[in-house]
This record gives C-alpha cells, structure tokens and sequence, in this order.
C-alpha cells in the first residue's frame, strides 16, 4: 500500500510541535488507515487507561498509609460506572462503623478514593499525603482519621463529611484517565460539607501527577487552600477572587 | 491553581527600560500581559504580549568627564522623559536600567544605575554586562523570535559608541555571545582635528601600524583604513576561532572555542542601526556628522559582511534594541506554586550561589554540599550587608517526599552550622517544587526569613532580584542578571 503522507517526509517544525505535545501528531496514515505502529501504540495506552479503571487500588498501600477502609453502596466495577449515584453514598451500617471508629467532628477530614484511576492513586498518594498532612499539622489544623473509599464519587466526600461532621472535607481522587496519562488525580475541597452540596461550592486542583503539578507540590498547595477555606469559612465560587487577591498589608 | 481567568487588568505589567550607553542614553516604557502558558491549571505563568507604549527620544549622554558619568544630569533627563511618557514611579511595576558600553566602565556606574533603578519604580532593577547587554538587544530587536520562526541561525550584532556586542540565536534562544572593544566613538573628532582616541583604538592603531595620534588633522582615507580594521575584526569575532590576535586582545570576556555556522546577521546599536545607509562613499552623507567614526564603521562593516557571505537583514528595531530589550525581556515569572513572605519583597541584589545538580548527590554529600555552598557564600559576601543570598538549586533529583524530607534535613544542618541567624535566605530550584520544600523547610529552618521560588534558572555569579506577588499572589517576578561594572 503506498503512502501519501510518508511520516518521515516532513518539515523538522512539525518534530518540534509533535516533542512538545502529547497528542499524536505527524504518525502518517496508511491509505485512509492509521499504520501499524501508531495503531498499537493506541491499543497499548488505551490498555493502560482501561486498567486503571478496572484494577483496585492496594491493601499494601491502604495499609501503609493508615487509611480506613470503607465502600460506597457500588458493589464492583460494572455497577461503578453504571451507577453513579450509588458511588456518591455509603450505607447506614457504614456510617456507624464511620462514627464508631473514627475522629468524631474534625476541623480536616482527609479522604482518598479510587475513583476512575486506581493507578492515580497508587502512583500520587504515597509522596502527596505525608506532605499534606504535615503542613495541616504546620499550621495547627485538627485532623481526622484518614479514609479510603472503593468505588467512590467525588461527592461521596459530603457523605462522608456530614457524618462525622467536618468542618471541611479532602478527597484525594483518580480522574478519568486519557490516551496520555492514566496516572493523573484530582482534589476536591469543600467547607461545611453535607449532602446535596452543589459542585460550585468546591474547590479543585486537577492534573496532578508527575507531568502535570507534581504530587508533592500538591500536597503544599492544598495545604494552603484549606487554611484559607478555614480562615474565610467557604470553599469554591464562595471563596471569591476578592478574597485571594494579594494585598500587603 | 483555582480556576479562574488569570487575565484581568492586575495582570498588565508596566515595564521601563533605561539604557545609559557610550554615546546615548535612552528610555522606552512597555506594557507587559501576564498570561497562563497553557490550559491546564498546573501550567506557569509566563509574560505573553509585549507592547511598546512610549520611545523616548535620543540623548546624547551627559558627561562631567571621559571617565564620569554627570549622574544629575541623567537623571533629570529620565525624569523629563517619563513625564512625557506619563508614568509616575507608582505606576512602573518592573523594568531595567542597564548601562551599557564602555559607560559601564565609569567610576560611577554601579551608584548611577542603583540611582536610576530605586528612583524609577518599586521594581526596576540593576544591570550591566557585555554579554546580558547582547543578549537583550537580540530580543528587543525581535532577532531571537525571527531566528525561532525562521529556525535559522542569526547573529545579532549590536555596535555602539563603545563596544559591539554580538548575541546568536537559534531556534530554541540564545547559543552565545560574543563581544568586543570595538565602536564608533573609540575615536573622537572635533573641528577637523582627532580629539580622542580611546584605548581599543590606541591598541588597533598600534597594531596596524596606522600612526595617528590625538591633535591630528582629519585624514579620511586613514580613519576607514582604521574603520576596515574594526569590521574585520567583527567578522573574524564571528567567524572564528581560529581568531586574529587582536580580536582576541578586544573580546570582552572568552570568546567561544568552536566556530558555528552564521547563517545572517542583523546589525542594531547605533552605529549598527547606520549599515547600509553609508555604504556609498559618493552619496553625500557627511562621515563625521556624528564627531566620530561611527558612520565611517558602519560603511566597512556592510562591506565586510558582504565579503563574509553571511546575509544582512534588517528587522524593525535597531537604535533602540538594547533598550527595549531592556525594558521586555529582563522580568521573567517564577512557577505558580512557591514559598513566599510578601512581607520581605521586594528583595534587591541578592547574589546567587549554585549548589549546582544534586540528582545524585545523597546522605552526609548532599549536607558537605550544602555547607560548601553557604561557606562559598559568607566568604565572598557579608550576607548580612546584602540583605542575604540565594541558593540556586539545578535539579533536586526524584520529586518524591522522601527525597525532599532529605534535601530539607541536609539544608537545614549545613544552614545552622555555616550561614547566620536571621539573615534572609532564598532557594531558587527549577523544578516545580517550591512551595512543599519550603512547607519542610520552614519548620526546620525557624529564626531565618525564607523564601522559596520555582521553574527558574540562577548561576553562580548572577545577582537576582524578586518582586512582590502578582496574579492573586501566585508568582512572584524576577530578575536574574550579570552586574560587571569596571571589568
């Protein structure tokens, strides 16, 4: 099959473009069919990004890192993805194991979930959470125990939050993964967290992973948002920009 | 990191340039749009549109004496300049005063530029050096983003009164300078007679054997025999090594050991700005308008150039490149995430010790290296009087928290054995990790102001300058420069 668009005929701006970005540009095309090299490689990364949905974050790393564990009312993957209600909420029998073994009414509740990426977790949280839990401890912050959900939605953490009635809730979550990365996480923020608490009440910090903001670098920053969401007692469009602009006083 | 539009009116810089050179001095304000390098949230900030808003006019540079700079005089006509301009000092958030030529080898250099800088704004900083001066003219002359666009390899040329200093570029910046003794002010000439004839010129004249001396009539053909000798020896700066033995007794500072392929030159500065224009020698154009040899210089450097192969071109600015370079390029953004007391900023002229890469450097070496780097600093500054240093970190090795616990723990025991109480300290790393290396470091290194700044590059022996936060507080600006003055 000859080549129309031989992909080693090209000006070097395009290397340059294509070394700058992780999208696949200037691959060439075989007839009106990718080649071989770039479909594996495609086959491959989706591979990846499937397995970070479909694999389970560690006991090793639940462990190590001292988290308590609990399920939302998802029962395995399929159900996961199909319903995503059920991971936003966990069970009665759950939240008294939640009462029962963990710091009741902390100002900081740390919470880590799988999410769509256990790779993301397994990856980012051994170097993101000593780092964030030292700086609370830096700055005085009371901090509760740290849980770790399976199967958990990003809103899980306004459950989770107004049982053991937080001030202000962290959850640690694997984002959906790419054909670039699958190892990328997310951290919600929100003050005052109960059920139903609309997203514009959350405070995000996204792309967190080796390529992107790194893990420790992270932990640092949400360190930060969260004193401020203490010190002005809101989280997300709340925290308006008036309220972080620099003033020196 | 919050998602919100970084771009509103906070993020406009108003920048000013001041250029003091040989035999003009000149001033340019710009407006600078900080802008968000990318989509993503974790990206940097970075300085985008650079807008020139006001071209002062050309001033002849006030002088008490060949070897003194009339600093109130400079003054005065910067003050004038930017009432024209109609910027108050309050309003100038950033910018440079750089002296520039053989004026940075005055007595008064250094206490004329630190005059300038804190008269002018909060934030305006600073500079001298042969090679900063180079490079800066290649950017304002838009010579750095035409060889980028163009992938080609182009060497800005910049010829004043005093020196010429040449910067190449290529695609991906700046690949290195390479400057001269050579301008067009090294001769003086006034009522037919040489008035002046500075030392490069004394040592080309020797050289060559071309016997004129001060008081002399002026004698056209001998002055461009001199002229030629001057453009030949820019070329050969270019095209070397190997290099004629009296280019090498010119250069300011090395000169490279390999030679590069030159594919065009663009000439700026003030003699450089008059290449073409006195290339005739039967157009009327009088050579000694100028009192000098300038125009005289300008016609044997298109000659020569035209000799060496390489392509002239020409590009929008040339007066003024060093100026506007000067008052765009010098600020630069740290990382979006860092470490700062806003209470300490702006911080001015602190010099710059490198700890050099420590990727592979661990245990007991990582603190010997630290305490190296702060017995460096103490021994060639008194930190207190500087108002502290900052420790320039190349590569810190695996972002991981074990790895910057170890980092912080060897800082830490080499600052409490090696640097002073209470002295200000700075870490500059280029890896995104300010802000959680100062989160361990600041409860290990208490009783010492700390500030730590991401995603830039400090050398030994550069001076660095940082100002106060910008863009909800999440970079700070700064400066990183050469000062060379009476080298």
């Amino acid at each position: 099959m000859s080549t129309n668009n031989s992909p080693d005929d090209h000006d070097e701006i395009l290397d340059r473009i294509a070394e700058r970005n992780p999208s696949r540009l200037g691959v060439g095309r075989a007839g009106s069919r990718p080649r071989t090299p770039t479909l594996l490689e495609f086959r491959s990364d989706h591979g990846v990004a499937r397995d970070a949905v479909h694999s389970h974050v560690s006991d090793d790393l639940i462990e190590t890192m001292e988290l308590f564990d609990i399920q939302t009312l998802v029962d395995d993957k399929d159900e996961y993805l199909a319903r995503p209600d059920k991971g936003r909420e966990i069970s009665e029998a759950t939240a008294e194991l939640l009462r029962d073994s963990c710091q009741q009414a902390p100002q900081i509740q740390l919470i880590v979930a799988d999410g769509l990426s256990s790779t993301a977790v397994e990856r980012n949280i051994p170097d993101l959470l000593p780092i964030l839990s030292d700086g609370l401890d830096q700055r005085g912050l009371d901090v509760g125990t740290p849980v770790f959900v399976t199967y958990g939605r990003v809103d899980v953490m306004d459950a989770i939050g107004e049982e053991l009635d937080a001030e202000c809730c962290v959850i640690l979550i694997g984002e959906r993964p790419g054909l670039a990365t699958a190892e990328s996480l997310s951290a919600y923020m929100v003050y005052g967290p109960e059920r139903g608490t609309p997203t514009a009440k959350k405070t995000v910090i996204s792309n967190i992973h080796d390529g992107g903001l790194p893990p420790v670098e992270a932990g640092a920053e949400i360190v930060d948002l969260v004193d401020e969401m203490c010190d002005k007692q809101a989280s997300g469009l709340d925290l308006t920009s008036a309220d972080r602009e620099f003033t020196k006083d | 990191m919050v998602f919100e539009a970084p771009t509103d009116a906070a993020s406009t810089l108003t920048s000013v340039g001041i250029d003091v050179g040989t035999t003009t001095t000149h001033i340019v304000v710009s407006e600078l749009r900080v802008e968000s390098a990318g989509i993503s949230g974790a990206d940097k900030l970075v300085i985008g549109d650079r807008t020139v808003r006001f071209r002062g006019p050309v001033h002849e540079t006030p002088l008490l004496n060949p070897e003194t700079v009339d600093t109130e005089a400079v003054a005065e006509l910067i003050d004038v300049d930017l009432t024209a301009a109609g910027v108050g000092p309050e309003e100038i958030d950033t910018g440079a005063v750089i002296v520039t030529g053989e004026t940075a080898r005055t007595v008064n250099a250094k206490p004329l530029a630190h005059k300038l800088a804190d008269e002018s704004g909060s934030f305006v900083v600073a500079t001298a050096g042969a090679a900063l001066e180079a490079i800066l003219a290649g950017q304002g002359a838009g010579t750095a983003n035409h060889a980028a666009e163009s992938e080609a390899t182009i060497a800005n040329v910049d010829v004043g009164g005093g020196t010429t200093n040449t910067a190449i570029f290529d695609a991906d910046g700046v690949v290195e300078t390479r400057c001269l003794d050579v301008g067009g002010r090294l001769i003086g000439i006034a009522d037919g007679k040489i008035t002046k004839l500075a030392d490069p010129a004394r040592k080309i004249i020797e050289a060559h054997g071309l016997g004129l001396s001060v008081g002399d009539s002026v004698d056209q053909e001998q002055l461009s025999r001199l002229a030629d000798v001057m453009a030949s020896l820019v070329v050969d700066s270019l095209l070397g090594p190997p290099y004629d033995q009296l280019t090498l007794q010119l250069s300011i500072g090395p000169l490279p050991e390999e030679s590069l392929a030159v594919n065009a030159i663009v000439f700026t500065g003030g003699v450089g700005r008059l290449v073409g224009e006195y290339t005739d020698p039967t157009t009327n154009a009088d050579p000694f308008a100028y009192n000098d040899t300038g125009p005289l210089l300008a016609g044997a450097l298109a000659e020569a150039a035209a000799d060496s192969q390489m392509s002239v071109m020409q590009l929008s600015e040339d007066l003024r490149a060093t100026v506007i370079g000067a008052g765009t390029h010098t600020t630069r953004l740290s990382g979006r995430t860092v470490y700062i007391d806003s209470e300490q900023l702006p911080l001015r002229n602190l010099p710059v010790i490198s700890a050099g890469s420590l990727a592979d450097v661990h245990g007991s070496e990582l603190t010997a290296t630290f305490s190296t780097t702060f017995s460096q600093a103490t021994q060639r500054y008194n930190v207190r009087d500087v108002g502290g240093v900052a420790v320039g970190i190349e590569e810190i090795g695996d972002l991981s928290y074990d790895r910057l616990q170890e980092v912080a723990s060897s800082f830490e025991s080499a600052l409490k054995d090696n640097y002073p109480l209470s002295v200000p300290i700075v870490v500059v790393t280029e890896q995104n990790c300010a802000k959680a290396l100062g989160q361990l470091l600041e409860v290990r290194c208490v009783g010492w102001p700390l500030i730590v700044i991401d995603e830039l590059t400090v050398g030994t022996s550069s001076y660095l300058d940082i100002g106060e936060p910008l863009a909800h507080g999440e970079t700070v600006p700064a400066v990183v420069k050469t000062l060379i003055f009476g080298e």
